[in-house]
């Protein structure tokens, strides 16, 4: 307390010096194989261990850990093998339609020296399948019966059924674990497991360290075996708002981000000499979800939902091309029905019911939804046309949205009022069908086929399906399209009938399926952003020698 | 901005200083009035709380737009301030002046309202534990100590998590029902010493009950520091919704208020900083004002200074 | 004293478990369940009721409730749900962080109050106490938030001055000497703690001013004067001395608000605190980890006030008397 004020300015100087030091120009690497890459990342992984997680942090950073058996092409085709490309398997045969055979490739390595084996495989499939490891991904391989080990490089996978997509099932949800290094952990203490702080995995950077809520850094395998990733390090840095993490990209102090947001903060990347903006097609689509069952009992119908005329009356109240702008500029486009852009049946020959307040207006006059009492709102038998809207309250699109439609439904006599709540709240609502309605938003998988079921279908009830939607004929249809064994034209069209069904149904009004947008440091080349996996390439950027800044030279 | 709205605007400046000029020509014939005045800030502030009080209940005269109406969701997003929008737009094309104005309703309704809770609860609370001391004292008081204990922000997280989606109502008595501790505090030590006053013997030498003793002789004598800590407490209050709407557990949407005006307007502040640096320096203000308000009444109703 | 003290110690402990016990009520009778993936993938209701199954939620709450005092008790935080390891490691590391940022706020608050407040005080009614009186005025006056989004504009992003965010650089700290490790750590605090620091020092430097006009005014300060001491000693050495005493208390008291009021100064300067933690815990429901948070607030509370009693009880021998 009694410290002399010139104490203290001494103490600030010598500090002030030592930062002027610091920044200095460090030596340090050259050549071809330096580079940092600083991303900056929403949120934090809770744990590197891939069956344990489905979260996008944990999923950007083990993608350059541990690698699948082949990988999805640039094209996200999932039909078939032909758009794959090798990873940890060198090839693959069909022994028979049920059977599919990996050769894996004998260079591939453990981090800490052992070879991948088949047995690595057979144990990985085990391990996501089993109930005790729980994993998120379980459902989604129950089409493979079994994994086995032929010999210690060919690893044999037998289907029960046959489809279109038997090749994306087998390679695309399971990341290759080390049995050696995970067969003595029990499966039920996998969800905490200490080797998911460390992670020891195959693939093109190995992990150096955590500090948690701050950042992630790995570094490059220089003896990968698919070739030495050019750039050295890569450190993933948390921030809890996207926008702060907006904000040091811009301020030079990220090199990366994947998602940018809205118009505004595209423009700012832009106008920032230092960043090279990459659109890329969308894995995501938002929309408002009606709930045919009524609020709090699900054996009951909804007082205004499970009338589909007032469904689609209320869809066509809202001007959706007009609040994509608002919210997206020309970020984004109206999707058809619940569609994401990254899906090859993305189709705008589809029709949702267009935009028609007069239509929308007589639809609702037509079923007796009048203002009897004048007073803004329409009634019927003495009920107002009123209902509340779920939104989360950590997306600011959603509460955008919310409040943007609030609006629209003012306009047509409809009183909505916004439950503005958070995840835990949203979603247990969700699920046991307590809400009239909800701003939902799906990030999807490459296909169609998996999403769609869980969340349009019987099979969601109590899930993803939230509004409890389900048509037999629209179900029907969905399984001839999934299981298709025509040309992809057929497939197409048969998938086609199916959204055209449920858009029609309008069990939703479907809002947005936004444009990606990244933003890399523009001293970084060939880089390339797959839509389903923003960073899953990074291994192939470079930074060449004569664009190094500091950051790249710096030596650990 | 229509001439209407500007004149009416002028209107309320001119009230709001008229009255405190007034006020002040009143007050002068009072030693507490004089000593209230003697501070610099104390008429300022009280002209910044009429003018904001005036443009709050007026709102409908000074705003031109209604505060929810999105004007044009596509051509009028994030507009900077100009002679139509003396403030600018927000993200939703909302004209920000006139979601100030109804925002002033809001914050100051819900700044006053749950002082007001605050104040009540914490006066009969702390009036309880100082006449009735003993047990009733120590639970009151040891309650009062669990309550300070848990970080007021914290409490009010978890609480507010006990709700899915917050009724105005509701927050303001949450607001209320965690900001009574310390006011109970000060009472409590007010009514200690005022109880063994001779006029409090005698009204209870006279058969009063302790109700009619409390309310008639002990808290009237303790309201000096009641009236003060509400008015420093409702400044609290507006900082503390601020908070709130920040972490989106604050007044609900479309009700515009100031601390919700930030909340939606940060993550723009890169390319529409006025969305939320106006009502920002608007709390300040009133904050301000209050603060010197309530800094004047202390100097003005502390007993010691009639003294001298 | 050793009798006042114990009887203090079983209060706070006491009031621990009351708060410890609130808190687990409150969090657990909340909407929302725990477990649940991001907001936009789908869950799987199996794998949800799986993970309660595990952690014991879907046993009674007495059950639940007893089971978690007898871990707590033998110093068993639990395992946090959202961030998979158990609760203590996360407390170990949050809580530095956090005292760090208390820390420097603290010293700005008070160091820089303090120099005001004595300056104001010695030029009372002139210039230079009218113009940072008002400026003090406003700055106590200013939600601490947004005092911290406008300075992360101005001085991260439009002057980058100072970072945007984070406790280290990520890139240069683990390559740097002893003395750069220190010097990056404090400019990464720089903003965090001038956002905390301005609005205390701003109410310090007001409450100090007039602590110390009402000291000058007094009899043993006119009586310094009259016997010559040169108005610098006056000032430092007999008003200020009578005007810190209640200094200490504020200081108890402030210390356990910086703790866990800096819920969000640490969310915009993305500062790996207690407060964030227990600001994210209770938004994913993280049960054990609120918990723990209650549980560590009311022990720093606690332990600030019998740590302001102390020391004032050492100042002042006449309090002792009295509470004895």
């Amino acid at each position: 307390m009694r410290l002399p004020p010139r104490a203290i300015c001494r103490s600030f100087f010598l500090a002030a010096l030592v930062v002027t030091a610091a920044c200095g120009p460090p030596g340090g690497c050259r050549g071809d194989y330096c580079g940092t890459l600083v991303f900056a990342a929403t949120g934090q992984p809770d744990i590197l261990l891939p069956p344990v997680t489905e979260q996008a942090v944990p999923r950007d950073i083990f993608d350059q850990i541990f690698l699948k058996l082949a990988d999805i092409g640039m094209s996200t085709n999932t039909v078939g093998d032909r758009d794959f490309q090798a990873q940890l398997a060198r090839r693959w045969e069909w022994d028979d339609p049920l059977t599919l055979v990996f050769h894996l490739d004998p260079r591939a390595r453990w981090q800490d020296g052992a070879p991948v084996t088949a047995a690595d495989v057979a144990f990985t499939f085990d391990a996501y399948t089993d109930l005790k490891v729980n994993s998120p991904t379980r459902a989604a391989l129950r089409s493979i019966a079994a994994v086995t080990a032929r010999d210690s490089l060919t690893a044999v996978f037998r289907f029960r059924t046959r489809y279109p997509e038997m090749f994306f099932d087998a390679v695309y949800h399971m990341r290759i674990l080390p049995a050696h290094l995970l067969r003595e952990v029990p499966r039920d203490q996998w969800t905490t497991a200490a080797f998911g702080r460390a992670p020891v995995g195959n693939g093109p950077y190995r992990f150096v360290s955590w500090t948690p809520g701050a950042s992630v850094e790995l570094v490059a395998d220089s003896a990968f075996f698919l070739g030495r990733p050019h750039i050295r390090r890569l450190i993933w840095r948390f921030t809890p708002e996207h926008e702060v993490a907006m904000t040091q990209l811009i301020a030079g102090e990220a090199d990366a981000l994947e998602f940018l947001g809205p118009p505004p903060n595209v423009q700012r990347a832009h106008q920032a000499p230092q960043l090279a903006v990459y659109p890329y097609r969308g894995t995501a689509y938002g929309y408002l979800g009606f709930n045919l069952t009524a609020n709090g009992d699900t054996t009951r119908p909804h007082p205004l939902f499970s009338d589909r005329e007032v469904r689609r009356a209320l869809s066509m109240a809202v001007d959706r091309e007009r609040l994509l702008r608002s919210v997206f500029g020309d970020l984004a486009k109206v999707p058809p029905g619940p569609l994401s852009q990254i899906w090859s049946i993305w189709d705008t020959t589809l029709r949702a019911p267009p935009y028609d307040p007069a239509q929308a207006a007589s639809l609702l006059e037509r079923r007796d939804w009048r203002d009897a009492n004048s007073d803004g709102v329409r009634d019927r038998r003495g009920q107002p046309l009123a209902f509340r809207l779920l939104v989360l309250s950590t997306s600011a699109v959603r509460r955008r949205y919310g409040q943007l439609l609030q609006e629209q439904f003012r306009a047509i006599g409809a009183r909505v009022e916004l439950d503005v709540v958070e995840n835990t709240v949203l979603q247990e609502r969700a699920h046991a069908g307590k809400f009239d309605a909800v701003l939902a938003s799906w990030v999807t998988d490459p296909t169609p086929s998996s999403g769609i079921p869980q969340t349009w279908t019987r099979d969601g009830f109590g899930g993803g399906n939230y509004g409890r939607y389900h048509n037999p004929a629209f179900e029907a249809a969905l399984h001839r399209a999934a299981t298709a064994r025509g040309t992809a034209q057929e497939a197409q069209a048969l998938w086609r009938t199916a959204v055209q069904l449920i858009a029609d149904d309008a069990p939703g009004i479907w809002l947005y399926a936004p444009d990606n947008v990244a933003a890399v440091h523009n001293r970084v080349a060939d880089v390339r952003i797959r839509p389903d996996s923003w960073w899953a390439l990074v291994r192939t950027w470079r930074i060449p020698s004569d664009r190094l800044i500091d950051r790249d030279r710096v030596e650990r | 901005m229509t001439p209407r709205t500007w004149l009416a605007l002028l209107a309320a400046l001119t009230v709001a200083i008229a009255a405190v000029a007034l006020l002040r020509r009143r007050a002068a014939r009072t030693p507490a009035g004089r000593e209230f005045f003697r501070h610099p800030p104390a008429a300022p502030g009280l002209a910044v709380l009429g003018f904001f009080a005036i443009v709050a209940i007026g709102a409908r005269l000074v705003a031109p737009y209604h505060p929810a109406a999105q004007l044009d969701i596509v051509g009028l997003q994030n507009q900077a301030p100009s002679w139509a929008h003396p403030l600018g737009t927000d993200t939703f094309s909302r004209d920000t002046w006139s979601r100030l104005v109804f925002g002033a309703r809001i914050s100051l309704a819900v700044g006053a309202l749950a002082m007001l809770v605050a104040v009540t609860v914490g006066s009969i609370v702390g009036a309880m534990a100082g006449y009735f001391r003993r047990w009733v004292d120590a639970v009151l008081m040891r309650t009062v100590d669990v309550g300070l204990a848990i970080p007021r922000l914290f409490l009010l997280l978890m609480i507010a998590a006990l709700w899915e989606g917050l009724p105005l109502p509701v927050l303001v008595l949450l607001i209320g029902l965690t900001g009574w501790f310390g006011t109970s505090r000060l009472v409590r030590a007010e009514v200690l010493s005022v109880r063994e006053r001779d006029f409090v013997a005698a009204a209870r030498a006279l058969g009063a009950g302790p109700a009619r003793v409390i309310f008639r002789h002990v808290l009237p004598n303790a309201a000096a520091p009641i009236i003060v800590s509400a008015a420093l407490g409702i400044g609290n209050v507006l900082l503390l919704e601020a908070g709130l709407s920040f972490l989106g557990i604050g007044v609900q949407p479309p009700l515009p208020s100031w601390g919700n005006m930030i909340g939606d307007g940060w993550r723009q502040l890169a390319v529409a900083p006025w969305a939320t640096l106006f009502p920002g320096l608007a709390i300040a203000v009133v904050v301000m004002a209050l603060n010197a308000v309530g800094d004047a009444l202390r100097d003005a109703l502390d007993p010691r200074r009639e003294v001298t | 004293m050793t009798a006042w003290l114990m009887r203090r110690l079983a209060a706070a402990i006491a009031g621990v478990w009351a708060v410890v016990t609130l808190t687990f009520l409150l969090i657990h009778l909340a909407p929302g369940t725990p477990f649940l993936p991001g907001a936009e993938r789908p869950a799987d209701p199996a794998v949800i009721a799986e993970l309660r199954a595990r952690f014991g939620l879907d046993r009674p709450l007495p059950a639940q409730y007893v089971s978690y005092l007898r871990e707590l008790v033998r110093g068993n935080l639990g395992v946090s749900f959202a961030r998979r390891r158990p609760v203590a490691e996360a407390l170990v590391e949050a809580i530095p962080n956090t005292l760090v940022l208390a820390g420097a706020a603290l010293c700005i608050d008070f160091l820089l109050g303090l120099a005001l407040g004595i300056y104001q005080a010695a030029r009372a009614r002139r210039a230079a106490d009218v113009v940072l009186g008002n400026a003090t005025l406003f700055f106590s006056s200013v939600p601490t938030f947004w005092l911290g989004l406008v300075l992360l504009l101005v001085f991260g992003q439009w002057l980058r001055w100072f970072p945007v965010g984070g406790v280290t650089d990520p890139v240069l700290y683990s390559s740097l000497p002893w003395a750069g490790k220190v010097a990056d750590r404090l400019w990464h605090l720089a903003l965090p703690a001038l956002t905390l620091g301005v609005v205390g020092a701003a109410g310090t430097a007001r409450y100090q001013r007039a602590a110390m006009l009402e000291a000058l005014g007094q009899d043993f300060v006119r009586t310094a004067r009259a016997k010559g001491a040169t108005e610098r000693r006056v000032l430092l050495r007999h008003a200020l001395g009578n005007a810190l005493l209640p200094f200490i208390t504020l200081f108890g008291l402030a210390f356990p608000f910086l703790l866990t009021g800096a819920v969000l100064t640490e969310t915009i300067f993305a500062w790996p605190g207690m407060g964030r933690l227990a600001a994210e815990a209770i938004a994913t429901r993280d049960y054990p980890m609120v918990t723990a948070a209650a549980l560590v607030a009311a022990v720093m509370v606690a332990a600030g006030n019998l740590l302001a009693d102390l020391l004032l009880a050492a100042a002042d021998p006449r309090i002792r008397v009295a509470s004895e």
